[in-house]
């Protein structure tokens, strides 16, 4: 189990995450290249079949990435995202999925360290409970 | 006060139309927001910022209150639309320097300040931070972390790009004749960067090591360090980088290419002639090195003794020379220069030195025993000398050459060897530690010596017949004035002589017939400027046209011969090259003496170098002085002042593979045209060092809340992490002090922001930290902005505490450095409490620089030094057609300064209003390509980025696994694929290739995707038919240590995008024909004021005022604390509003009915006594309806006569002055009504009001006794000097907790008993007046206008703009705007007339516009998919989406939703709510997402 290597697909909203995630680049803080980053305008535009579309087809861990809320480019698309990966936990079971291969995480255009920390911390959570059973 | 002036009408047209374009100056929050408004309303905007980026002390802030938005999220698309606008010209670095002409034809006049950095080549990758070696201070996060000279202001900079701090020359390059970079080299010594430093040196200088011994080094003398205590060992430094890169072996560099068939003779190999080689041998000429002796170098080789400059150094750097590809012929004379031009030279430089050595001419002087010195050196150095061995030398001369041959004889032996020389001690040409060390070595110095003639006795020399001399001076034509003593001949004995009294050339190849003129001294004639003899093609330089000189003239000599060789063979004119004037950084012994006070500059004396003991040195030519260690050399480096900041030591330059840094840039000065100007210069924040008090400086963990910011920050100097500066701990008790520089008697005003920011403060902190304790020392709490005091009761409420208290003074704990603050409590008691930090709520102070440039603008500032504005406009300075707005005119938040910026832009728009959309033009592109039915040809272009991907990710194998990719036709990668050549390259292939979507794969999106989508439109593809992989930012920049991982990443990347652009469709923009006319609903101060605003620039406006006459509230305002006439204020804008011809006004109407949207309004008037409702067709509504007094039932309002609100002590106090004088005592109780549990909000106005109208009665009757009853007086921004005043006029202030209300009884006698919260006691007022200051509340009404026209409204029944920090004027619809009271409370005149103003600014922006512009990515319904099931129709955030039934085809009535796509901002939320698929967001189609993620797993 070594040598496996989780792959997450990330869906950022442009506005506060995927700028993070620039900032990350900027000031070079390093994480570990698991991620593929989907722009999305916003974390309310994910939808929630496309999340269980990519588990079933193979991702080892889906990452959504939103603005704070109350900080939104779209005023509340971030709680309708929110509100759909409250539904989505509960989906996974159906799915029989593990809980840590999703996450919905808030990320501002200022937080380069911790849209680094949220890669981390998923990439050794997905470690932890190995290759997804759709793989 | 300022009389208003007459309002400005548009420019009429007999100057000609206005200039349509306007410069905004500051690029901070207000700066863009006026930009972005005139830029919208169609005029040029020139948005000219000091600094390297926009985003001003806004992109500083970690979070904004009340909201606790991040304030970098909210700035940063309004940083990005800013740069990006087609109309609007960010100048960074640039300042205004003054301005000409009139209102709407200006000329003004600015100066660019170099960036160094090409901001069109910067790709901001950081290289060149990285090679940077100069540590500074990061003035951006406070100074708490630090930064290198080569830097970005912040990491999400706009512009993107690096700047280099240079402050200008530093003098010790100014002094070398060469221009060597010391500076530069000294820094990277101090970072042990050797061969980065003799690559500098070589720049300017082939001989380093030699220059490192010999050199006179004239940059020492002028180092700044002399200042402190001794210069820097520059000289000895240079040495030293030689000494340890030559102790590596040596590595011959690459011969140089050649490029021109022209060949170049130069005769002579001294440090000239070989400069000049290897100039031109680098430039790719053909280059022949002529000498006569067997060995090259010139007088370095055998001029100076091997003791003080190694033959083998000298060796070295010639070699380096001469394996560049110069051909040194050795032992070769040139005889005749024909001879050269005949054998195929194109060009010959004559650098012959000047090698022969002169004798006086007096008796003997040809006597066999007599030498020149000269001779007798080099034939040391070529071992044939003379023997000495036994003699005694005597030299005549006193310099280096003198020296040099006195203790070359020494060492040979001499018995004795003497100097005489004309010169006293103090005068003598050699250098000093060579005297010093000659005398060491045993030689005798005979000073102040003329000689007559060399004695004889029979033939052989006994040694020379001397006198005395008295006085010496060599004239400016090199003749000498002497003086001797009389008698005094005297015999100096010796029986050698040397001659050391100068050389001169052998020019004995220059015979009459060559065209080439000599001089009288002997040396060749030459144009100095361009080095050209008489003869065409013939240049000289060095000692053979000057005399003798230092080495680094002959280099500099040899340079500027080489250059202008070059001209002559290219055929270009030998003129004179301006050399642009730079600024040489010379300190003052002030500035030096502060930085030493500052810690700074640490006195530190100049490091010796170990030398040999002068007996070793009798026996031996070994070298005398043995350099520095590199421990010595990096703290000699280390004592560096770097004075001009950037050191040019050309790192950066090397390294940029953009070849974007440019060091030589100078400031331009330049005039450009404008209509206005609009001054949005922003604050300084007050400097703490001056409250020393408080001990910020002195004490680590003391810091500003500016610097505190910055330590919340995620991307500030600790990556947000709560840590304290001195030991990184994280404190448990942070302490803010208020008011530190605001409020005193030396800056009379408040800040405005402090109580509200340090609140802020103290939460976001215990939310980093759950557990830490908060406190907050304040003097009256100032809560009177929009949600601010619920604010406020939150962080009570959260454990923030606040303590009411001025503290005296900050101490330290020595031992943990802990901080000791002291304050008296109301009850005396003396507190000495521990913290962990200390905050200091720094204010605002006037833009440093204001004062100068106010005054060259002709602008008037208030006494404090903030811009004077008018009353009526609050945006107009004194000049005509030079406006203001943010904190330069008074202290502000956010909110108010985007109002005043929109107002002021409100302001340019109208006096330029016949000058709209003149300066404008939209890009021209050519036809669209219809790819409709065409299949997907894709191609793409993968960046190296220099080495910032190529660094980490194989790019060639990225672009080859592109090839691969399905309907990839083309693949292609390039070093930058943004630089322009690279540009047209895309532009090729998609013509050469047909190719009908590009994928680009480099850096993000947010800063280049528009780049490249100009690129493609201008080959005509649509610019949707485009994407961008980011492989720069979020790869290789984010996995360095895995650069395999790397690779495939990029390729997943490349595959995914070239997934998703295979799927994409072709958008257009629309352009919606629309209303151009306003609605405006109410006809009070706002109302007018925007109808007017809007009306004088030509737009029709609908004026509705529900009752029978205009005016408002104002009508019972009274009086001001400006002094104006309210009421004349008033009565001239009524006149001028029913007058205005571009305004319809209905009085007693009031909105019936309101449907559309932005551009397409209708909406119905209820007019009273008119049975038709007027039907009004308008773009944009703006809501001035104003609020209302609270009618209060408290403290016997209404049921005693004595008892009064302020508008009704307003109404008596107008009536005249005998009611008030017979008042002996009027009480005034605030916040009746406010911050009570119902209303918890502050009135803003009331303090301000009350402060008014006491100081109203003190003017009329200064006997009658004044109190006021308050809980916080909130006078803030420019209002405090009116509190200060009212308490010097006796007003007495008397404050009470909220939980202990006064009490009123009225028997007889009103009678007030406050609980006085200072004293703890109770206190008895006879009143003969009580005044009530009551709540300003929200209409009654309003929550039927919300509803009408679907705004939403705030708990409190205010409106609720967009964006509380940056859309306070505009509603959520697009559209609608909002001023005034309705609101929120405002101070009249100028708060609502500000935001009066704005409202005009945000409407004309969007009515100035010909069409209106839809944006394509918005949302579509699939009409056959939508079951109208309306899922979507509430997740929408902007209400773009309804349900409607139609009748089908059938004739079935059904349902579905439509999208107004003027609406819909194309978030997507209806997409991802949608069970069927049945709407999409174009360009975001869940097709391409899912698309993307199935490309990124591969299936």
């Amino acid at each position: 189990m070594n040598d496996y290597e989780p792959l997450i697909i990330a869906y950022t909203c442009y506005w506060c995450s995927y700028t993070a995630a620039d900032l990350a680049g900027t000031s070079r803080i390093q994480y570990p290249p698991n991620v593929r980053i989907i722009r999305v305008q916003c974390s309310g535009m994910v939808h929630p079949n496309l999340v269980i579309d990519a588990l079933t087809n193979g991702a080892d861990g889906v990452l959504m990435c939103g603005c704070h809320p109350g900080d939104c480019h779209y005023r509340e698309g971030n709680l309708r995202a929110q509100a759909r990966a409250d539904a989505l936990d509960l989906m996974l079971e159906d799915f029989d999925l593990e809980p840590e291969r999703f996450r919905l995480s808030w990320v501002a255009a200022s937080e380069g360290p911790h849209f680094a920390q949220v890669v981390k911390d998923m990439v050794a959570d997905l470690r932890e409970i190995g290759p997804s059973i759709y793989k | 006060m300022i009389i208003p002036k007459e309002d400005i009408q548009p420019m009429n047209s007999q100057n000609g139309k206005p200039v349509g374009a306007v410069m905004v100056v500051g690029g901070g929050i207000a700066g863009m927001q006026a930009s972005l408004d005139l830029a919208d309303a169609g005029f040029k905007v020139y948005l000219v910022e000091k600094e390297p980026a926009i985003g001003g002390h806004m992109a500083a802030l970690d979070k904004t209150f009340p909201t606790n938005d991040c304030a970098m999220c909210t700035i940063s698309p309004r940083l990005v639309t800013t740069a990006g606008h087609n109309n609007i010209e960010v100048l960074t670095n640039t300042e205004l320097l003054g301005l000409e002409g009139e209102p709407g034809h200006f000329k003004a006049k600015i100066r660019r300040n170099p960036r160094y950095i090409d901001l069109d080549k910067c790709t901001a990758c950081g290289d060149c931070a990285e090679v940077c070696p100069i540590v500074l201070d990061d003035n951006f996060n406070g100074g708490l972390n630090q930064r290198k000279a080569a830097f970005k202001l912040y990491p999400q900079a706009v512009p993107n790009a690096f700047a280099i701090e240079k402050k200008g020359i530093a003098p010790c390059r100014d002094a070398c004749p060469a221009g060597q970079r010391a500076q530069g080299y000294i820094a990277l010594i101090r970072e042990g960067r050797y061969e980065d430093a003799l690559r500098v040196i070589k720049e300017d200088n082939p001989f380093p090591g030699i220059c490192g011994r010999i050199c006179n080094h004239r940059c020492e003398t002028a180092c700044n360090r002399n200042l402190v205590d001794d210069p820097i060992s520059i000289a000895g430094l240079k040495r030293f980088v030689t000494d340890q890169v030559y102790a590596q072996p040596y590595e011959p560099p690459l011969p140089a290419k050649r490029k021109y068939e022209e060949r170049v003779a130069i005769i002579g190999s001294g440090p000239c002639g070989l400069t000049a080689a290897k100039d031109l041998v680098q430039a790719g000429y053909g280059v022949t090195v002529f000498e006569t002796l067997p060995v090259a170098g010139g007088m370095l080789r055998v001029g100076v003794p091997e003791y003080r400059l190694p033959t083998w150094i000298v060796n070295r750097e010639v070699q380096e020379i001469i394996d560049l590809g110069v051909e040194l012929r050795l032992n070769t004379r040139v005889e005749n220069l024909d001879e050269l031009f005949s054998e195929g030279f194109n060009a010959v430089l004559i650098a012959v030195g000047a090698h022969n050595g002169r004798r006086l001419p007096i008796p003997g002087s040809d006597h066999p025993d007599v030498f020149t010195a000269v001779h007798f050196l080099r034939d040391v150095c070529l071992g044939k000398a003379e023997n000495v061995n036994g003699r005694h030398v005597l030299l005549l001369g006193g310099g280096n050459v003198a020296l040099d041959s006195a203790r070359t004889a020494v060492r040979l032996g001499a018995k004795q060897v003497d100097v005489a020389c004309l010169e006293d001690r103090q005068s003598m040409l050699a250098d000093e530690h060579e005297i010093i060390e000659a005398e060491e070595e045993g030689i005798r110095i005979f000073p102040g010596r003329a000689f007559n003639q060399i004695a004889n006795n029979n033939g052989r020399i006994t040694g020379v017949e001397a006198v005395d001399v008295k006085f010496m001076q060599f004239e400016a034509d090199g003749s000498l004035t002497l003086e001797t003593v009389p008698n005094s001949e005297h015999i100096l004995s010796g029986d050698m002589v040397f001659f050391a009294i100068g050389q001169s050339a052998g020019l004995a190849f220059i015979p009459e017939d060559s065209q080439v003129g000599t001089t009288r001294g002997g040396t060749v004639a030459v144009n100095p400027n361009t080095f050209s003899t008489s003869r065409a093609g013939v240049f000289a330089a060095g000692d053979a046209t000057t005399g003798t000189a230092f080495v680094i003239e002959a280099v500099t000599a040899g340079h500027q011969a080489a250059e202008n060789i070059q001209k002559y063979l290219l055929g270009e004119e030998l003129e004179v090259r301006e050399q642009p004037e730079l600024p040489v950084v010379k300190m003052s012994p002030t500035e030096v003496s502060l930085r030493m006070a500052k810690g700074e500059i640490e006195p530190k004396p100049r490091l010796r170098m170990a030398s040999l003991e002068s007996k070793q040195r009798l026996q031996t030519f070994d070298e005398v002085n043995l350099g520095y260690t590199e421990e010595q050399a990096r703290a000699e480096a280390a004592r560096c002042l770097q004075c001009g900041v950037c050191s040019e030591c050309l790192s950066c330059y090397y390294k940029c593979a953009a070849g974007a840094i440019n060091h030589d840039e100078i400031a331009v000065q330049e005039q450009l045209d404008v209509g206005a100007v609009i001054l949005a210069s922003g604050f300084e924040p007050y400097d703490a060092h001056l409250s020393g008090e408080y001990g910020f400086g002195r004490f680590p963990n003391v810091v500003t809340s500016m610097q505190f910011e910055r330590v919340l920050s995620p991307s500030g100097p600790f990556v947000g992490h709560l840590v304290r500066p001195s030991d990184g701990h994280e404190p448990k008790r942070i302490a803010w002090i208020q008011c530190v520089g605001s409020r005193e008697s030396e800056r009379n005003w408040c800040s405005a922001v402090c109580c509200m920011y340090a609140t802020k403060q103290a939460i976001i902190a215990q939310e980093h930290a759950p557990g830490t304790e908060c406190t907050i020392f304040y003097i009256d709490f100032r809560a009177y902005g929009k949600g601010f005091d619920a604010y406020y009761e939150r962080a009570k409420e959260e454990g923030v505490r606040y303590v009411r208290a001025l503290p005296s003074a900050v101490r330290q704990n020595p031992n943990d450095e802990n901080l000791i603050i002291h304050y008296t409590l109301p009850d005396g008691n003396q507190i000495y409490e521990d913290f962990d930090l200390v905050v200091l709520s720094v204010g605002m102070q006037p833009p440093n620089g204001m004062a100068q440039l106010a005054g060259d603008l002709d602008v008037a500032l208030t006494e404090d030094g903030f811009c004077q504005t008018t009353n009526l406009s609050p945006l107009d300075t004194t000049r005509q057609g030079v406006y203001v707005c943010g904190p330069f005119a008074e202290p502000k938040d956010i909110p108010e300064t985007v109002m005043s910026a929109s107002a002021a832009a409100a302001r340019a728009m109208t006096l330029l209003a016949e000058g709209r959309h003149s300066l404008v033009q939209p890009k021209e592109y050519p036809p669209e390509i219809d790819v409709t039915d065409q299949p997907p040809r894709v191609g793409v272009f993968v960046c190296h980025c220099g080495s910032n991907i190529a660094g980490v990710v194989d790019v060639e194998a990225v672009t080859e696994y592109a090839r691969s990719l399905p309907d990839v036709v083309f693949a292609d990668n390039n070093l930058f694929t943004c630089s322009t050549d690279s540009q047209t390259r895309i532009q090729e292939a998609i013509q050469e290739h047909d190719l009908n979507r590009v994928v680009v794969a480099s850096c993000t999106p947010r800063t280049h995707e528009p780049i490249f989508q100009d690129t493609i439109r201008q080959v005509g593809l649509n610019f949707y038919l485009f994407e961008l992989a980011n492989i720069r930012d979020q790869c290789s920049w984010v996995h360095r240590d895995f650069p395999e991982a790397a690779t495939e990443k990029a390729k997943d990347l490349v595959r995914m995008a070239v997934a998703r652009v295979r799927l994409v469709e072709p958008l257009q923009r629309k352009w919606l024909e629309f209303n151009h006319d306003a609605l405006i609903i109410g006809g009070g101060l706002a109302g007018m004021t925007a109808a007017l605003e809007l009306a004088d620039q030509g737009f029709k406006i609908s004026l509705v005022e529900r009752q029978g006459d205009l005016g408002g509230n104002m009508r019972h305002l009274q009086f001001l604390l400006s002094h104006a006439d309210p009421q004349a204020l008033l009565a001239q804008l009524i006149k001028k509003t029913f007058q205005h011809p571009n305004i319809t006004t209905f009085l007693n109407a009031e909105v019936d009915s309101f449907e559309g949207s932005l551009g397409k309004f209708k909406s119905t008037l209820k007019v009273t006594d008119i049975e038709e409702s007027p039907l009004i067709n308008h773009g944009v509504v703006i809501v001035a309806t104003g609020a209302q007094p609270y009618q209060p039932s408290e403290y016997l309002y209404g049921q005693d006569e004595r008892v009064l609100t302020q508008l009704e002590l307003e109404d008596i106090l107008a009536r005249g002055s005998a009611e008030i004088s017979a008042l002996k005592s009027v009480v005034m109780i605030q916040c009746v009504g406010s911050r009570t549990p119902e209303r918890p909000y502050c009135s803003r106005i009331c303090c301000s009001q009350a402060v008014k109208n006491a100081l109203q009665i003190k003017e009329i009757n200064p006997n009658t006794e004044v109190y006021i009853l308050y809980q916080d007086i909130r006078t803030y921004g420019l209002l405090e000097k009116y509190y200060r005043q009212a308490r010097q006029e006796g007003v007495m202030f008397l404050r009470f907790e909220p939980d202990q209300p006064s009490q009123v009884n009225a028997d007889g006698t009103l009678q007030v008993v406050i609980h006085d919260a200072m004293l703890e006691t109770d206190i008895l007022l006879e009143a003969d007046r009580l005044v009530l200051s009551v709540a300003t509340i929200p209409r009654e009404d309003a929550n039927q206008l919300a509803q009408l026209l679907k705004v939403p409204q705030m708990q409190d029944g205010f409106f609720q703009e967009a964006h509380m920090k940056l859309a306070p004027i505009d509603f959520a619809s697009e559209g609608i705007f909002l001023c005034g009271m309705a609101h929120y409370p405002k101070k009249a005149v100028t708060e609502t007339v500000i935001q009066a103003k704005a409202a005009a600014g945000r409407a004309a922006a969007i009515l100035a516009q010909r069409e209106l512009e839809i944006e394509p990515i918005t949302s579509h319904v699939l009409e056959d998919k939508c079951d109208g099931c309306a899922y979507c129709v509430d997740p929408c955030p902007f209400d773009a989406i309804t349900l409607i039934e139609y009748t089908d085809e059938a004739g079935k009535t059904k349902k579905r939703v439509v999208v107004d796509e003027t609406i819909c901002k194309g978030c997507g939320t209806c997409q991802a709510t949608c069970p069927k698929d049945a709407i999409y967001v174009s360009h975001f189609k869940l097709d391409y997402l899912r698309a993307m993620t199935m490309a990124a797993l591969e299936v």
